[in-house]
């Protein structure tokens, strides 16, 4: 159906702060991640009403919980609900702000390198037990341990806990990880240099706390049945049905079980987006995300509500690619997409066209509280008769007369569409053809890795709150840069951003400013695409219910059900 | 019989090591391994992980552990669900499926040895098209689309069944008649050639001018000897319902093996892929081994003939 | 009454020459004639004939029927619906244009805001509105609105099929689609029916050991489901036409051969063949003499199956997103693309769906009257 106007529609949805990010590490939108029935209402409604009728909410995910135990969690669905059913230090609250959890409150040292945690005394896991230091302790060293296996856990502490990148390649013991247990309730933290966002990862899935005694009697088994669990948050599962759906109740034990209104949420795996909305409209689950073509089916509907998340799609250009590695190629590449039309009419969910590396709404600057988006403004326009100049210019660099791009697919519920409709954009290039290969998500990520590709339809959600997550990842050799993109210069920002400037927060920002300028605008590393939006129907009774930028795609611990 | 038996089933088995090498060195010549994040690891963390899944050895040997395990019923940990044995995982996805598989076959034949029947009976009449129409709408219209159709139409808007979902029987009915509408048009189609032939034959006219009126002979005679034929057709049938649940469990959220396979596909997933593939292999073999013997048992010419070996 | 007694002459005994005696009343048919005289007869088999034939120079010549191209793309029409001159004035057709839904409000106004939402607010003036009921005492208002778009859009050709979501023209994706389905299919049976042929025939004729190792292979490889091996077949190659149609032919020839090795066996101790053989004629004499002649009928019937299944198959490998790669047009591909717009954009999918079910029936109903016509025990 026609464009819709996205300007007017809005007026009538709420747009709400952000969705949750991705699964830290990988790029997608695949099944994990759109695992990602992403969505929920601004919290700012919770004021409105007050909990009536049954507090049971019936919603869905896309996918079966790979797994529970935080340490081998990778993905959305494993996230979202470790999320829902455990505390670690900090959790994110109301507008991705983070609030105290297990920590009452911590100390930073003066070089910031020492950072000590004060946790509360009444916390305790659903056998009792009460919830201290120690229980970080071993989660922690067990996630670097490389006997754990976990991918995760290097990934996500190496170069930030003292001591995580040498146990994790096996060259130091675990103990010699820069986390302790001063007494039961003060855990100390030392970290490898100055993280600005360590309080941010704080609240992610990968640094939670573990019961010792209860994950080594349980063995291998731990984290694939309900009953090999242990919670200390706001909700427990009592009941795993694995691919079909589970269920959790309230945790009457969890020390802030005041706050928490739901006494059961139930959860069906579904992954048709025409079964979800049917069975939203026979009123047996409370929320269903919806494609572009339902968005505009249930138009002018209260019930649905768009949310904006930062995670971030972009064509990722392989330099080693003979035509890809000028520079002028890629700016044609950059400006040969209408990103409008993409957005309008084959997402049709609200997303956003992507004008540069960092998301709208992500960061504001630390002092004048201006968006970064804004102030750097878009870097890239849609200009099809320049593109066609730099292309031509570029070939004669080149001195070929036809390229061929192999375009790797997306994955996402439009990815068909999409990959269809880049291939048309592109073409537009004099002498250019791009065959489209659709590959799995896991099979991309491959790919990726080995830079077995030309051009890929990629994406990347933050991993924690700071310009570092999306700007970090394109550094010279970077894990997660594969485009073979490599300035000194850039390093050189990126590396003063972390370092010197990593305790002076306005020159920090301004230096990634000028990164993402250097990134998006004068080398034309990738070419964005558009800022994912969810859209989804939810039942008008359902309220509280708060959406995350990162980690958990939403925090079910204030939602209530209002049925007045 | 044993010894034919026996050759049987020794073959079976012989097919099920075939596939199963056949399959495991194509899983080999598919790229991936269960790491997502390959390089963000150290050289120590991913031989621990590798061998873990049993990857670390050369692929011989890898071979040799994998049809080592299979024998004692170990298909290995699914490299998705981190820790999870396949043989759980395709254990515990079975039921839904072959639920809906058997309900699907049975109310499929049923329903399409009688729309047969009544064909062959009102032979060339109003009653013969009409259900031959019925057969061939449900042999060319895929499942899927019935599926989308009957959640959208019977579930949603006359809200007769739940739209989708598993739990009660009553989330197994639109499910099973979408899976039925195949069964359905093989078994209506088969009875009624049966039929007429049947019907056509000496000893019907005989019995017809004895006097025995329409009905009884249709049942007395007719039936029972179109039966046994369609015999042969059961095993194709339920084979074919294996294709149909996989996109059928997608559509209704049933969390049955086919919808798994898929995933697995997309996932890279190769434990599982191998074991579903063995699963669906054994299941297959099993189903015309047993329909071979049950043909032997039911047609009496058939057990002379093995007689006479 | 000896008047009555009729005269010798009038009886001249009819002159029999011997070349005579054994003429035929009725005209000489081959097989084939006769056959074929069978199949006249068979209204449905003659009627899905006819529909294949068609379907057939659809697939060729549909795609050039108007100025469209299989890919071009426009967003903005995005998905319009199908209009048809002069079909367009049967109302009940749908294919005037015309998008037209119900809407449901609180009150007449909210329903209206909703009008203007969800036809888009830049073709407000297109819409008619009709209030079917004004709403109150607990029931929601309704409007009946209709959108021209081809007016509002101001667009001057018709989409005889409509357009899918990036405003490709379906008409001409639906034929090309139909086209290389049908090359798909046709390409399998072809590669099965010459692998099953030679397969079965080699196997029979020959019998003894050569049959037994054969006859193992085959019991074999019928016990791997062909499913299984044409998604792991897939899943080596990349996907593309010729993929797909080596991975259903993978096991797909096993049946071919199973049913050829059957009627060889019966032919070939049958007494003209034993007494050519016998003659001494050599065996690609009798292969091609008697044999061949005698097992095409089955042959055809057989491939006759093997099509609608191999279409069937593309149309559930692309379900499962194992399909052509975008933006190929084929039609799993077109189904499976228009399979979540079904409450959305129902044009999308119907067309091909109608299209698929409609080669389904044909081929199916031509195979079974083929079965009769080959069949002598229905000769009259």
């Amino acid at each position: 159906m026609r464009k819709t106007n996205w300007l007017l529609l809005g007026l009538a949805l709420v747009l709400s702060m952000f969705l949750v990010a991705c699964s830290g590490g990988s790029d997608n939108a695949d099944g994990g991640d759109t695992g990602g029935e992403k969505s929920g209402e601004k919290s700012g409604e919770a004021a409105e009403g007050e909990p009536s009728g049954e507090q049971v909410l019936n919603i869905t995910d896309s996918a079966e919980i790979p797994t529970m135990d935080p340490s081998l969690a990778t993905d959305a669905v494993a996230f979202q609900w470790l999320g829902s059913t455990m505390d670690g230090l900090y959790r994110l609250g109301e507008d991705a702000e983070l609030e105290p959890a297990i920590a009452k409150e911590h100390k930073v040292s003066e070089d910031a390198l020492t950072w000590t945690f004060t946790l509360r005394e009444d916390a305790t896991w659903t056998n009792g037990d009460p919830v201290t230091a120690h229980d970080f302790v071993f989660a922690w060293q067990r996630a670097v341990n490389p006997e754990t296996g976990s991918e995760y856990g290097p990934y996500m502490m190496n170069g930030v806990i003292k001591n995580a990148e040498a146990i994790s390649s096996g060259e130091m013991p675990v103990e010699e990880l820069g986390v302790k247990a001063v007494d039961d309730y003060t855990l100390e933290v030392q970290l490898e240099k100055p993280i600005p966002y360590f309080l941010s990862l704080t609240a992610f899935g990968t640094f939670l706390p573990l019961n010792q005694e209860f994950v080594e009697a349980q063995g291998d088994k731990f984290g694939l049945e309900a009953n090999t669990i242990l919670s200390n948050g706001p909700f427990k599962m009592t009941e795993w049905k694995h691919e079909e759906g589970w269920t959790l109740v309230k945790n009457e034990d969890y020390w802030d079980a005041e706050k928490v209104n739901l006494e059961k949420i139930n959860v069906s795996v579904v992954k048709e987006t025409s079964t979800r909305v049917n069975l939203y409209d026979s009123g047996e689950i409370d929320a269903a995300a919806l494609s572009g073509e339902f968005v505009q089916q249930k138009a002018g509907s209260d019930e649905l509500k768009v949310e904006e998340e930062p995670v971030l799609f972009y064509l990722k250009m392989n330099q080693q690619h003979e035509v890809l590695g000028n520079v002028n190629a890629r700016k044609a590449i950059q400006m040969v997409i209408n990103r409008e039309d993409l957005v309008n009419v084959i997402l049709a969910n609200g997303s956003i066209p992507a004008v540069g590396d960092i998301p709208q709404n992500f960061v504001k600057h630390p002092e004048t509280g201006e968006d970064f988006r804004e102030i750097n403004g878009p870097l890239i326009e849609t200009n099809v008769e320049k593109a066609k100049e730099l292309w031509a210019k570029a070939l004669e660099e080149i001195g070929k007369d036809t390229v061929n791009l192999e375009l790797l697919g997306g994955d996402s519920e439009v990815a068909k569409e999409m990959d269809a409709y880049l291939k048309a954009q592109l073409e537009q290039l004099e002498g250019l053809t791009v065959t489209v290969k659709p590959v799995p998500f896991k099979e991309r990520l491959r790919l990726d890795t080995s830079m077995e590709y030309e051009l890929q339809n990629a994406g990347w959600g933050p991993d924690y709150i700071d310009p570092n997550t999306f700007l970090n990842l394109w550094v010279t050799d970077g894990g997660n840069n594969k485009t073979g993109y490599s300035s000194e210069e850039y390093d050189a920002l990126i590396e003063k951003a972390n370092n010197e400037y990593a305790t002076q927060p306005v020159k920090r920002f301004e230096t990634f400013l000028e990164a993402e300028k250097m990134l998006i605008q004068e080398d034309a590393v990738i070419a964005p695409l558009y800022q994912r939006a969810v859209a989804k129907l939810w039942k008008p009774y359902v309220k509280g219910v708060i959406t995350n930028p990162m980690g958990p795609d939403y925090t079910y611990k204030y939602a209530y059900i209002d049925k007045k | 019989m044993a010894r034919y038996i026996f050759q049987r089933v020794l073959y079976m088995f012989l097919t099920l090591v075939l596939i199963a090498t056949f399959s495991f060195f194509l899983m080999k010549m598919l790229p991936g391994t269960p790491l997502t994040m390959e390089d963000k690891l150290s050289e120590t963390q991913k031989e621990i992980i590798l061998e873990k899944y049993g990857l670390d050895d050369p692929v011989p040997i890898q071979y040799l552990k994998y049809m080592a395990g299979l024998a004692q019923g170990d298909l290995g940990i699914s490299f998705q669900f981190d820790n999870r044995e396949v043989t759980d995982i395709i254990l515990s996805r079975i039921g839904p499926s072959m639920q809906l598989g058997a309900q699907a076959l049975l109310i499929g034949t049923a329903l399409g040895m009688l729309l047969g029947l009544i064909s062959a009976i009102y032979h060339n009449g109003f009653l013969d098209y009409s259900s031959t129409f019925v057969a061939v709408i449900g042999k060319s219209i895929p499942s899927f689309i019935f599926a989308g159709l009957l959640q959208y139409y019977v579930g949603l808007k006359l809200g007769w069944f739940p739209v989708a979902l598993w739990g009660t029987w009553e989330h197994t009915v639109l499910p099973t008649i979408a899976l039925a509408m195949f069964p359905i048009a093989i078994a209506a189609r088969f009875m009624r050639t049966e039929m007429l032939e049947v019907l056509g034959s000496d000893f019907i006219q005989t019995a017809r001018a004895k006097g025995v009126n329409k009905f009884g002979v249709v049942f007395k005679h007719g039936v029972r000897n179109a039966l046994i034929p369609l015999v042969t057709v059961m095993g194709p049938l339920a084979i074919s319902l294996m294709t149909g649940t996989l996109v059928i469990e997608k559509i209704f959220a049933v969390p049955g093996i086919g919808e798994q396979f898929v995933i697995s596909i997309t996932t890279n997933d190769f434990p599982i892929i191998m074991g579903t593939t063995l699963f669906f292999s054994f299941f297959f073999v099993f189903i015309i081994l047993v329909i071979d013997l049950l043909y032997g048992i039911i047609d009496p010419r058939i057990r002379l003939a093995e007689g006479e070996k | 009454m000896d008047n009555s007694k009729p005269s010798k002459d009038l009886f001249v005994p009819v002159d029999l020459k011997d070349s005579e005696s054994e003429r035929l009343t009725r005209p000489s048919l081959s097989f084939w004639q006769d056959s074929f005289n069978r199949l006249r007869k068979n209204f449905g088999a003659m009627a899905g004939i006819v529909v294949l034939l068609i379907l057939i120079l659809m697939a060729i010549f549909g795609p050039y029927m108007n100025k469209f191209d299989p890919y071009s793309q426009n967003l903005d029409h995005s998905f319009i619906p199908p209009k048809v001159p002069v079909l367009e004035n049967i109302g009940w057709l749908g294919l005037d244009g015309v998008e037209t839904a119900i809407i449901e409000g609180e009150t007449v106004e909210s329903a209206m805001t909703t009008v203007k939402l969800r036809m888009g607010p830049e073709n407000a003036e297109f819409v008619e509105t009709r209030v079917i009921s004004e709403g109150g005492n607990g029931e929601p208002a309704k409007i009946e609105a209709k959108l021209d778009i081809y007016k509002a859009k101001n667009i001057e050709t018709s989409y005889w099929f409509g357009t899918d979501s990036l405003g490709r023209d379906l008409w001409t994706r639906t034929w090309h689609g139909t086209r290389i389905s049908l090359y798909i299919a046709f390409l399998a049976a072809t590669i099965d029916m010459v692998i099953g042929v030679i397969y079965g025939g080699v196997s029979a004729y020959y019998g003894g050991r050569v049959d037994n190792y054969m006859q193992r292979v085959i019991e074999i490889l019928v016990g791997i489901p062909n499913l299984v091996v044409v998604i792991l077949m897939i899943l080596i190659m990349d996907p593309g036409i010729l993929s797909i149609t080596i991975a259903l032919t993978i096991t797909g020839w096993i049946s071919m051969a199973r049913i050829i090795r059957g009627q060889v066996l019966k032919l070939k101790n049958q007494e003209f063949v034993l007494a050519s053989q016998t003659l001494g004629a050599p065996d690609n004499r009798i292969l091609k003499k008697h044999l061949i002649p005698n097992v095409t009928g089955l042959i055809v019937i057989n491939t006759m199956f093997t099509i609608p299944s191999a279409i069937f198959f593309e149309a559930f490998l692309s379900f499962i997103g194992l399909g052509l790669p975008t933006p190929t047009a084929s039609l799993g591909t077109l189904i499976d693309d228009g399979f979540n717009s079904l409450q959305t954009n129902p044009h999308v999918l119907i067309y091909p769906a109608i299209i698929i079910s409609l080669i389904m029936v044909a081929f199916n109903v031509v195979a079974d009257g083929l079965r009769d016509a080959f069949d002598p025990k229905m000769r009259e």
